[in-house]
C-alpha cells in the first residue's frame, strides 16, 4: 500500500542544513496497522507528512497505492489523498466556522458525494455524537472534538488513515476512549493505519511498530498481521 | 461544492461581515454620493441657468434676420428679451426706467416673482405681461404716483400698470438692468415707437434644450454673427457662481474618491484578516484532498458572490442616501432634484469589482498556495500573505479607481504623492521608532516595558496598522481642511454686508450731499471714487486699432473705460509689478493698470498709453500693475492715475453701499433728492449667489459625514486585523498571572502609541497633500494648519486607545481558557 525507498528530508535552518530524515525505506501492506514511535524531533511527523503526500522528500521515492508520489504535483497528490486518505490530527483541525455535521461532511462534499449529509450523520452517530450535530467545535470538549475528527476521517471510507498523535491533546481517560473508538472504526473498515505516537500503550495496539531516532529507523517490529 | 452553501457557512465565521460592510460602503459612496453630487450638480446648474433665464443666450445689438432664426432646430425653446432705457410718464411725474420687453415664452428657465400691490406679498409666475400691460418695480409706483390699474405712457404707447415686479431670474446680466424696471410684452416695442435706428438697445435671444441642441443652435447662427455679438453661458453670466460650482464639484469628487479609497483600504484589511484566518482551513481542506483549483474556485466564488451582494445592498443604500441627502437639504436647495441616472449605479458596480480585484482578491488568491503540510507545522504558509503583490495591486487599484471616479489625473497624483510620502515616511520612521523602542523597553519598567515590548514584537503588524490608520486620518484631515478653507473663502467673498447697491453719475457738487445723506441714514458706503470716461487709443505709440495681437480683446478698447485716480493703493488691490507712484519724477503722468487687463492688451510696466478723454489727448506711463477682486462689490478700476492728472477733465463719481432689503424704501428718498444719479441694484444677484453657496455647503457637510464613516471603518478593520494575536498574547499573559488592570493599561498604552504615531504622520501627510490640493487643484492660496500637529496625534491616540480597548475587552473580561480555545 505504501512503499518508501531511501527517503531523506533536509531543511535549511539559518546558514546550515538540517537533516530530519536520513535514507529511510519501508513497506506497509494493505490493512496493516503501523505505529511510528520515537522521541521528539526524531522525524516521526515528517515521515508521516511525506508518506501522506503532504510534503515532498529531498531524496528518495514514495509510492502510495501504486502511485509514484514524486511524479505528481501538489494537485495530483491532493487528488490522490481525496480518493484514498483520511487524517486525524493532534490538534483536531476542525474548521471553527462549521458545525460538527458540516465538518464531517467536508471531505465528502469535496468528493462531490451527494449523500454527504446522510453519511456524516451516520458516522457522527457511530462516534456517539448524534446529539451534537449542530454544535460548533468551540462548543465541544476536546474528546468530543477528536471524535468528530474521527468521524470526518472515516466517513469517506479511506484506504489509508494517517493519525498524528491523535490523543496527544487529551487526558488519559478521554484519550483511551478515543483510542478505542479509533481502533474499533479501523477494524470495521479494514483501513490501513499509520499512526505517529509517543505513547507506548497506544503503539502496542498496532500490529507493527517502527522506531525512529535522529531521522533513522532504528527498529522495525516487522510483524505483518492483517488488522 | 455548492458556492452559495459555502458562502453561508463562511459567513458564520464572522470575518466576511467586515468585508461586506466595506464593499457595501464603497458602493454606497459611489452610487450614493456620486449620484447625489450628479443630481445636485445638474439641479444647481439648472438653477443657475435661471440666472440667464435660459441655457444659452445670444447677446446682440440688433434683431436677427428671420431667415437665420427659421433654420434653427424646432425642438429648441426660444424667447426674446429686448432691453433699453426710456422715460415713462404718468399723470404727474416721469422717470427714466429700464424697459424690458419679453416674448410670451420668457423665461425659459426660472420664474418671475410679482405681487398684486407694490411692496406686497410675493408670488411666482411663469406668465409675462399681456400686450398693453406693464409690470413695474414696486418703487416706481410711489415715484410716479401710480396705483395698480392706472395708466402710464411709454413713447406713443399707453400701458396699464398691472402688477408690481419683484424679481426676474436674469436681472443683473445687462447694463440696462440698472434703474427701476418696467416689464412689457415684446409685441409692444414697435408700437411704442421708442426704439429707432441707432437707439441703444440690447437684444437677447434665449435658448433652452439639450447640449446637442444648443450646439446645433450655435453652429447654425455662427455665420450670421459679427464681432459685437456674443454667446452667454453660465460661465459668462455668473463667473463667481460658476467658480463656486466648479470648486464644489471638485470637492465632492475629491471627498468621494477619498471615501472610496478609504473603503478600499478597509476592504484590503478585511480581506487580509479573512485570508489570515483561513490558512488553517485551506491547509485542512488540502490535506483532505482539495486541489488548488478547488480552493481558488471556492474562495474566489465566495468573494465574487459577496461583491454581487454588496453591489445590490450598496445600490439600495446609495439610492437611500441620495434621497435622504435631498430630503435633508430640501428647504435649502429650493428645487426638486432631477431624476437619477443609471450611471452612478453602474459606477457602484464597477467600484465593487475593482475593489474586489485589487484589494480583496490578492490576499485571497494567495490562499491557494498554502501548503497542506501546515496541518502538521503551523509555521508554514504564513509568508504567503505578506507579499508586495498585494500592496502593488492595492495601490494600482486605488489609482485606477480614483482616476476613473474623478477623471482628474492631477487630483489622483496629488493624493498619491501624499500617500507615497506618508508611506515612505511611515516606513522609515516606524522602523526607526521600533528599533529605538527595543532599547527603551529594556530601560523601562512595569506597564511601559510590557507595552513597548508588545509594540516591538508585533512591529510589522503595527507598522501596517500605523500606516493605514495614518492614511485614514490624513484623508479625514484633508477633507476637513479643504472644506473649511473653501467655506471660509466663499464667506470671505460674500460677507454679510457685501455692498449690494451702486450709485454712478454722481456729479462733483453732489459728492458732499450724497455723503451727508449716507451719514443721516447711518449707511456705510465703500467710499466715493471720482471717475472720468475715456478711450485708450495708443499703446507705445501704436494705434490700438492697428495692433493685430489684441484682435481677440478688441472689446476692451472699443469702448469708453472708467478712469480714476487715487493717492493710496485701494484696500483690496495688490501690486503685482512695479511700484505705487515711485518717488522719482517722471516725464509723463503715471498710471497703474489692472494686471489681467494689462495681460490682454500686452501692457507692462514702462508701457506708454495714449488716451482720448472728452476729445482731449493724454499720454501716461505705466508704473505698476495691480490685481484686484471684482467680486468684492466695491468700485474698482482697470486704470488708476496719480492724483492731479485727471483734474482738468469732466468727472463724475461712483460708490457702493449695503442696504438691507427692509430698508429699500429709502432708495425712493435718495432718488428723489438726486434724480440725476443712476442707481444699480445688485442685491438680487448677491442673494441668488449666496443661496447657491448655502446649498453647496450643506451638501459638502453631509458628504463629510459619510467620509468620517469610512475612516471609522478603516479604524475598526485595522484594530480587528491584529485582534487575534493580541487576544492570544494577552490570554497567555493572564494565564501566567497578569492582572486585568495590567493588561488593560498595557493595551491602552500600546494602542495610544499606535494612534500617536499615526496621528503625527497623518498631520505631516495632510499638510503636504493639502498644499498640493489647495495650490494645484482648488486654485486657492496655501495655508498651514498648526492645529493638525497637536490635535491629530492626541486625538488619534485617544480614539485608537479607547476603540482598541473596546475591541480587545474580551481578553480582559472572558476567562483566558475560553479565549485560547476560541483562537
Amino acid at each position: 500500500m505504501i512503499h518508501a525507498e531511501n527517503v531523506s528530508k533536509r531543511v535549511q535552518v539559518a546558514d546550515s542544513e538540517l537533516c530530519i530524515l536520513k535514507g529511510t525505506s519501508l513497506e506497509i501492506k494493505r490493512g496493516e496497522s503501523v505505529a511510528i514511535i520515537g522521541p521528539s524531533g526524531s522525524g516521526k511527523s515528517t515521515l508521516l507528512g511525506l508518506l501522506a503526500g503532504l510534503d515532498e522528500p529531498t531524496d528518495g521515492d514514495i509510492w502510495l497505492a501504486g502511485e509514484h508520489l514524486n511524479a505528481l504535483d501538489e494537485d495530483g497528490r491532493a487528488a490522490l489523498r481525496l480518493k484514498l486518505v483520511g487524517f486525524v490530527f493532534q490538534s483536531f483541525q476542525l474548521l471553527p466556522g462549521l458545525t460538527a455535521l458540516e465538518n464531517v461532511m467536508l471531505p465528502l462534499e469535496l468528493r462531490g458525494d451527494r449523500r454527504a449529509a446522510k453519511v456524516a450523520r451516520d458516522y457522527l452517530e457511530r462516534v456517539g455524537l448524534a446529539h451534537r450535530l449542530d454544535h460548533y467545535p468551540r462548543q465541544l470538549s476536546g474528546g468530543e472534538q477528536q471524535r468528530v475528527a474521527l468521524a470526518r476521517a472515516f466517513a469517506p471510507q479511506p484506504d489509508i488513515l494517517f493519525a498524528d498523535e491523535p490523543t496527544g491533546n487529551l487526558d488519559a481517560e478521554t484519550g483511551a476512549s478515543v483510542n478505542d473508538l479509533l481502533f474499533s472504526l479501523n477494524a470495521q473498515s479494514g483501513t490501513t493505519l499509520v499512526l505517529v505516537t509517543h505513547e507506548p500503550i497506544l503503539a502496542r495496539r498496532c500490529a507493527r511498530r517502527i522506531t525512529l531516532s535522529a531521522g533513522e529507523i532504528v527498529e522495525d517490529s516487522g510483524e505483518v498481521v492483517p488488522a | 461544492m455548492n458556492h452559495l452553501r459555502w458562502l453561508m457557512r463562511e459567513w458564520r465565521g464572522g470575518e466576511l461581515a467586515l468585508l461586506l460592510v466595506s464593499l457595501v460602503l464603497a458602493v454606497t459612496i459611489v452610487s450614493g454620493v456620486a449620484g447625489f453630487a450628479d443630481r445636485l450638480q445638474r439641479g444647481i446648474v439648472g438653477e443657475s441657468h435661471k440666472f440667464l433665464a435660459a441655457d444659452l443666450v445670444l447677446k446682440t445689438p440688433r434683431t436677427l434676420p428671420d431667415s437665420a432664426l427659421d433654420k434653427l432646430p424646432s425642438v429648441v425653446e426660444r424667447a426674446l428679451v429686448v432691453e433699453f432705457r426710456s422715460m415713462v410718464v404718468a399723470a404727474n411725474a416721469m422717470e427714466l426706467a429700464s424697459i424690458k420687453a419679453v416674448s410670451d415664452s420668457y423665461p425659459l428657465r426660472g420664474e418671475l416673482t410679482v405681487s398684486e400691490t407694490p411692496f406686497g406679498a410675493a408670488q411666482t409666475t411663469l406668465e409675462v405681461p399681456a400686450s398693453g400691460r406693464a409690470w413695474l418695480d414696486s418703487r416706481l409706483f410711489p415715484l410716479l404716483g401710480l396705483e395698480v390699474g392706472d395708466e402710464l405712457q411709454l413713447g406713443e404707447l399707453t400701458l396699464i400698470a398691472e402688477r408690481a415686479l419683484l424679481t426676474e431670474p436674469d436681472r443683473g446680466t445687462s447694463f440696462y438692468g440698472m434703474g427701476p424696471r418696467v416689464l412689457i410684452n415684446a409685441a409692444d416695442v414697435a408700437r411704442s415707437g421708442v426704439v429707432q435706428a441707432g437707439s441703444l438697445v440690447d437684444y437677447r435671444y434665449l435658448f433652452a434644450g439639450t447640449e446637442e441642441q444648443l450646439q446645433a443652435v450655435k453652429t447654425s447662427l455662427q455665420p450670421e454673427l459679427t464681432a459685437s455679438e456674443r454667446w452667454q453661458g453660465l460661465d459668462d453670466s455668473q463667473p463667481q457662481i460658476a467658480k463656486t460650482l466648479q470648486r464644489a464639484e471638485r470637492f465632492l469628487l475629491l471627498a468621494g474618491s477619498f471615501g472610496v479609497a478609504l473603503a478600499g483600504v478597509a476592504v484590503a484589511l478585511a480581506a487580509r484578516r479573512y485570508s489570515q484566518r483561513h490558512l488553517d482551513t485551506v491547509a485542512v481542506m488540502k490535506a483532505l484532498g482539495a486541489g488548488s483549483r478547488q480552493v481558488t474556485s471556492l474562495y474566489v466564488g465566495n468573494i465574487l458572490l459577496l461583491a454581487i451582494l454588496a453591489t445590490l445592498l450598496g445600490w439600495v443604500l446609495g439610492l437611500g442616501v441620495q434621497n435622504a441627502l435631498f430630503a435633508m437639504i430640501r428647504d435649502l436647495v429650493g428645487f426638486s432634484p432631477p431624476a437619477g441616472t443609471l450611471r452612478p449605479l453602474l459606477a457602484g458596480a464597477i467600484t465593487a469589482l475593482l475593489c474586489v480585484v485589487s484589494f480583496a482578491l490578492p490576499p485571497v488568491l494567495r490562499l491557494r498556495s498554502v501548503p497542506p503540510l501546515r496541518v502538521l507545522r503551523r509555521d508554514l504558509g504564513n509568508e504567503s500573505l505578506s507579499s508586495g503583490v498585494s500592496a502593488f495591486a492595492g495601490i494600482g487599484g486605488l489609482f485606477l479607481l480614483m482616476l476613473w471616479y474623478t477623471g482628474s489625473i492631477e487630483l489622483v497624483l496629488a493624493v498619491l504623492v501624499g500617500v507615497s510620502a506618508i508611506l515612505g515616511l511611515a516606513g522609515i520612521l516606524v522602523l526607526r521608532l521600533f528599533s529605538a523602542m527595543r532599547g527603551w523597553a529594556q530601560g523601562a519598567g512595569g506597564v511601559l516595558k510590557l507595552a513597548l515590548s508588545a509594540m516591538v514584537r508585533r512591529r510589522q503588524a503595527n507598522a501596517f496598522q500605523v500606516v493605514s490608520l495614518a492614511l485614514a486620518l490624513m484623508v479625514l484631515l484633508c477633507i476637513i481642511a479643504a472644506r473649511s478653507s473653501l467655506m471660509k473663502e466663499w464667506q470671505l467673498q460674500l460677507p454679510a454686508d457685501t455692498p449690494n447697491h451702486f450709485l454712478i453719475n454722481i456729479a462733483p457738487e453732489q459728492v458732499g450731499p450724497v455723503n451727508d445723506w449716507f451719514e443721516r441714514q447711518g449707511i456705510d458706503s465703500a467710499g466715493v471714487f471720482p471717475m472720468v470716461r475715456g478711450r485708450l487709443v495708443t499703446i507705445d505709440g501704436r494705434d490700438v486699432q492697428e495692433i493685430p495681437e489684441i484682435e481677440a480683446n478688441r472689446g476692451s478698447v472699443n469702448r469708453e473705460i472708467n478712469l480714476s485716480w487715487s493717492d493710496e493703493l485701494p484696500g483690496d488691490n495688490r501690486l503685482t509689478a512695479g511700484q505705487w507712484w515711485p518717488d522719482a519724477s517722471a516725464s509723463l503722468p503715471r498710471v497703474s493698470v489692472e494686471d489681467e487687463f494689462a495681460e490682454r492688451l500686452g501692457i507692462a510696466v514702462g508701457t506708454k498709453l495714449g488716451f482720448r478723454i472728452g476729445g482731449l489727448p493724454l499720454e501716461a506711463e505705466v508704473t505698476s500693475l495691480r490685481s484686484l477682486s471684482w467680486d468684492s462689490m466695491r468700485p474698482n478700476f482697470f486704470l488708476l492715475f496719480e492724483p492731479g492728472v485727471l483734474d482738468s477733465y469732466p468727472s463724475s463719481s461712483i460708490t457702493s453701499f449695503y442696504l438691507d432689503a427692509t430698508d429699500k424704501v429709502l432708495l425712493n428718498d435718495l432718488l428723489r433728492q438726486f434724480p440725476t444719479i443712476t442707481l444699480i441694484e445688485m442685491d438680487a444677484v448677491i442673494r441668488q449667489a449666496r443661496t447657491v453657496v448655502e446649498q453647496v455647503s450643506a451638501a459638502l457637510e453631509l458628504v463629510l459625514v459619510l467620509i468620517i464613516g469610512c475612516a471609522l471603518l478603516v479604524g475598526v478593520a485595522n484594530i480587528q486585523a491584529s485582534l487575534d494575536s493580541r487576544l492570544h498574547e494577552n490570554a497567555i499573559l493572564r494565564t501566567l498571572g497578569a492582572s486585568r488592570q495590567l493588561i488593560r493599561t498595557c493595551l491602552l498604552a500600546e494602542f495610544a502609541m499606535i494612534g500617536l504615531v499615526a496621528g503625527l504622520l497623518a498631520g505631516v501627510g495632510a499638510e503636504l497633500c493639502l498644499y498640493l490640493i489647495q495650490t494645484r487643484l482648488l486654485d486657492m492660496s496655501a495655508s498651514w494648519h498648526p492645529l493638525f500637529w497637536v490635535v491629530s496625534p492626541l486625538g488619534a491616540a485617544f480614539v485608537v486607545a479607547v476603540s482598541g480597548w473596546w475591541f480587545c475587552r474580551e481578553v480582559i473580561v472572558a476567562p483566558p481558557l475560553q479565549v485560547l480555545r476560541r483562537l
